[in-house]
């Protein structure tokens, strides 16, 4: 009976251990899916700079070239150009619902694209709440509805949308500062080619990301972005940002748009009026562009409120803000608001940094190390705004833990580490990338990770030994005090060790060794020269009950490097010390094991316990050789220890009863 | 510590249980207890309970076998006497060692108490004598050395009390 109930135990626990095991295989196949993933993003992303900046600077003029004549009849021409964009629309669609394939793999369902994409949509609408920009939807509207078949209307809102996106890209891969200062340059170059110009520049490069194929990963790469960036508020609030700021741009965009719906606009009457509006609007613009985008910043600060409410002031600043205004209007620029970043490297170091803050708040460990550079951008902008690179601190955490003057701070040589001396007769120790999320606020705070109590009233002076391993601080009760740095990474809320010590026992097989049980049901070895821990053996079964995670008693093997621990739950568990994972566990009594024991020569196990009864265990087969009821019950214990001797046939138990027994 | 499992409270030291909380469990009743070592959990249970409440914690339980419960009384004196045993440091400690080893083995001895539930009657007349010899020690330390005498008892949780020495003295009368 006994025994069938162990049985059915053991199965329980060993169903139980397959089923974590492939729940962590399948884990890790997840993220290994997801590394895979984003690495191909990555690619794509570099494939489409690089493509980006070619069309730009590099190859422009020759597919001007080519493409001139077929703007210039483009009245007369429609039977042709359509041609090309419907094949690429064929691969803009195959490439979308690719790739939307994967992000449904991922997680991503349509319905959280559908609200990415609406978001994109609303934050276009709202830049054509401005006149310009109104009367152009209309137009765009009208001959999306003059547009003859459906497939063209559809056409017509896809390339809205991804343009919109495209931009956004852009905007989102290159600081925002740049990609500005890079619209706006185009924007005056083109204005001083004059309209038309700036007409077939733009609706080239419309059409070759209608002609590329591997630009139709783009506005879906930086949707996959930014749905990482939901992840941060800030990171969501940069996005956010970055997407408003874009506003200009769509504008331009939106310019685009309509010649590219021409082409499959038959209605020359409505041509004819587009043209008479755009006109004007381009004439409009070169007055109104100011304007505008003070008006956008209104727009931005208001939808802070409404839509997303976690946009620090500074990222928006910057995001908005390109680099080569910033320097004529600085003065102007710093009364807007206090934490104003203005240089391209600051954004740029801050975008960054940010994305270093995503990767830890993510987890993805090496995933750290695929950052997106933009060495293309930088290398053209370079000569443009040399004062951009000039770095200017701006504050980022404030550290507030102290109760009295802080007196002395010092940085850890290599990590982001800080230690501070203050009057209230401590130090702390800061790590600065340790962050926690402020309450109701985008920024983060950094809480103290270690205080260092021994000084008797303040503290006055701090340094830290080169190596970063110790540091020493002078107080005002005259005394030096020298510090081990604990790690940067320790929990300041982890509790004391592990719970309450109740075993301990050296480690046969490496005398540098011991191992400690603890009442919450870890076991742990230390180093006995550094009295650090080293290895926790994880125990699986995690009961509710705290009793029931007791260990009573733990044991070295004396020769194999194994643990076995004694517990309240009528187990008896097996430890592997090099891997920390649980060889074996068994219900070897009927009460709590209390006491344990190996014989010397590692054959037997000896065990105890409250169930009055002691057993002998061959180790290898795991399987109780003999029972011997020793003692008998006071209150509710019975058998305290046992022993083997340590060279002769004796084995003792000790009992509750008041009596020790020899057995032989 | 008071640890529930189920319903059931264990009355269990563990290992790691804080000082304060060793022996921290509801009391009970002489009636529930069904160890063969019930009198002596009783014993310790009242003293632990009040300890200056000699009454109660010398009343035996009903229809308790008088042998006993002066064994296990004398049991815990001899006890408690280790420790003040320890505090005197005389001329007179050895003494004091011998008498109270010689006690203990008496008190232990499996020809003269096989049994801790029944003792027999010429067994129980073995107690006086131990009792007549360990209240050497007592008087000892109550007369020669008071400060340390008076310091046991005030910081220990069973404090000696002569009525107890009085009851093993007449137990011996008795015997």
């Amino acid at each position: 009976m006994e025994r069938a109930h162990w049985e059915v135990e053991r199965a329980e626990l060993q169903a139980r251990i397959a089923f974590l095991q492939g729940e962590r295989k399948g884990q890790e196949n997840l993220k290994k899916d997801l590394v895979r993933r984003i690495k191909m993003l990555e690619y794509a992303l570099k494939q489409e700079r690089a493509k980006y900046h070619k069309l730009k600077y590099g190859t422009e003029l020759n597919q001007g070239d080519l493409k001139m004549p077929t703007f210039e009849s483009e009245e007369t021409k429609d039977t042709e150009v359509p041609a090309v964009p419907q094949n690429s629309q064929l691969t803009w669609k195959q490439g979308r619902q690719l790739l939307r394939q994967y992000l449904q793999e991922v997680g991503y369902t349509d319905t959280i694209l559908d609200v990415r994409s609406q978001r994109v949509r609303s934050l276009l609408g709202l830049s054509n709440s401005e006149p310009n920009g109104s009367v152009e939807t209309k137009n765009l509207e009208q001959i999306l509805n003059g547009g003859e078949s459906p497939s063209s209307k559809q056409k017509g809102q896809e390339i809205k949308r991804n343009s919109g996106d495209v931009l956004e890209t852009f905007n989102f891969l290159e600081n925002a500062d740049d990609s500005d200062e890079e619209e706006e340059s185009d924007m005056i170059e083109d204005i001083a080619e004059g309209k038309e110009k700036h007409r077939i520049n733009k609706k080239h490069k419309i059409g070759n990301e209608g002609l590329a194929a591997d630009l139709t990963d783009d506005p879906d790469t930086e949707e996959a972005l930014k749905e990482f960036d939901f992840l941060v508020t800030a990171e969501d609030g940069e996005g956010a940002g970055e997407a408003r700021s874009s506003g200009d741009g769509t504008e331009w965009d939106k310019d685009d748009l309509s010649p590219t719906a021409e082409v499959w606009d038959v209605d020359q009457g409505l041509i004819s009026k587009l043209k008479e509006q755009y006109k004007k609007e381009r004439k409009g613009k070169k007055g109104v562009k100011r304007v505008n985008r003070t008006k956008l910043q209104d727009m931005i600060a208001d939808l802070g409120d409404d839509e997303i409410p976690h946009i620090p002031s500074g990222i928006i600043n910057q995001s908005r803000s390109p680099s080569s205004r910033m320097t004529d209007h600085e003065g102007a620029r710093a009364e807007e608001a206090e934490p104003i970043t203005f240089p391209s490297g600051g954004g740029k170091s801050f975008i960054m940094g940010s994305d270093d803050v995503l990767l830890s708040v993510l987890g993805l460990g090496d995933l750290a190390d695929l950052t997106v550079t933009n060495d293309a951008d930088y290398s053209y902008d370079l000569p443009a705004n040399k004062d951009a690179f000039r770095k200017t601190w701006n504050p980022k955490y404030t550290l507030r833990s102290h109760f009295d003057g802080v007196r002395a701070l010092a940085f850890h040589p290599v990590e982001p580490v800080l230690v501070t001396a203050s009057e209230d007769h401590t130090l702390k120790l800061w790590n600065l990338q340790k962050t926690v999320p402020a309450k109701k606020s985008a920024s983060l705070d950094v809480e103290p990770i270690y205080t260092f109590r021994a000084h008797i009233g303040p503290v006055l002076s701090l340094a830290i030994s080169s190596n970063g391993e110790q540091c020493f601080s002078g107080g005002i009760d005259a005394t030096i005090q020298w510090w081990n740095m604990p790690s940067p990474n320790v929990d300041p809320y982890d509790t004391y060790e592990h719970g309450i010590p109740t075993s301990v026992d050296f480690i046969g097989c490496d005398p540098a060794h011991m191992v400690a049980s603890f009442n919450t049901g870890s076991t742990v070895i230390y180093d006995l020269e550094t009295s650090q821990s080293v290895l926790m053996l994880s125990s699986q079964v995690e009961s509710g009950v705290q009793s029931n995670n007791h260990i009573n008693k733990v044991v070295s093997h004396p020769t194999l490097p194994v643990t076995i621990t004694a517990h309240e739950d009528r187990h008896i568990k097996f430890f592997d010390n090099k891997t920390g994972k649980m060889i074996h566990s068994m219900v070897a009594h009927l009460d709590a094991v209390t006491s344990l024991a190996v014989d010397p020569n590692g054959i037997y196990l000896m065990s105890g316990s409250h169930d009055c009864s002691i057993r002998l265990w061959n180790l290898d087969s795991k399987t109780c050789v003999q029972e011997i009821t020793a003692h008998r019950k006071k209150l509710d214990e019975s058998i305290y220890d046992v022993a083997f001797h340590p060279s002769k046939a004796y084995i003792a138990s000790a009992g509750a009863d008041a009596l020790a027994k020899v057995f032989v | 510590m008071v640890m529930a499992e189920g319903t059931a409270v264990l009355r269990r030291n563990r290992p790691g249980t804080k000082a304060q909380d060793f022996y921290n469990w509801p009391d009970e009743s002489f009636e529930e207890m069904d160890s063969t070592l019930a009198v002596q959990q009783y014993i310790q249970q009242n003293i632990r309970a009040d300890c200056s409440n000699i009454d109660k914690i010398l009343e035996p339980p009903e229809g308790q076998d008088e042998g006993v419960w002066k064994y296990e009384h004398l049991r815990q004196f001899c006890l408690e006497l280790n420790g003040l045993a320890v505090k005197l440091q005389c001329p007179a400690i050895d003494y004091t060692r011998h008498t109270l080893d010689g006690a203990a083995c008496l008190l232990n001895s499996n020809k003269y108490f096989p049994s801790r539930v029944s003792i027999k009657e010429s067994s129980v007349a073995k107690l006086g004598s131990v009792c007549r010899r360990i209240y050497r020690i007592f008087s000892h330390a109550y007369f020669h050395h008071r400060q340390i005498f008076d310091e046991y008892e005030d910081n220990l949780i069973v404090p000696i009390l002569e009525e107890e020495v009085q009851n093993s003295v007449s137990g011996e009368s008795e015997a």
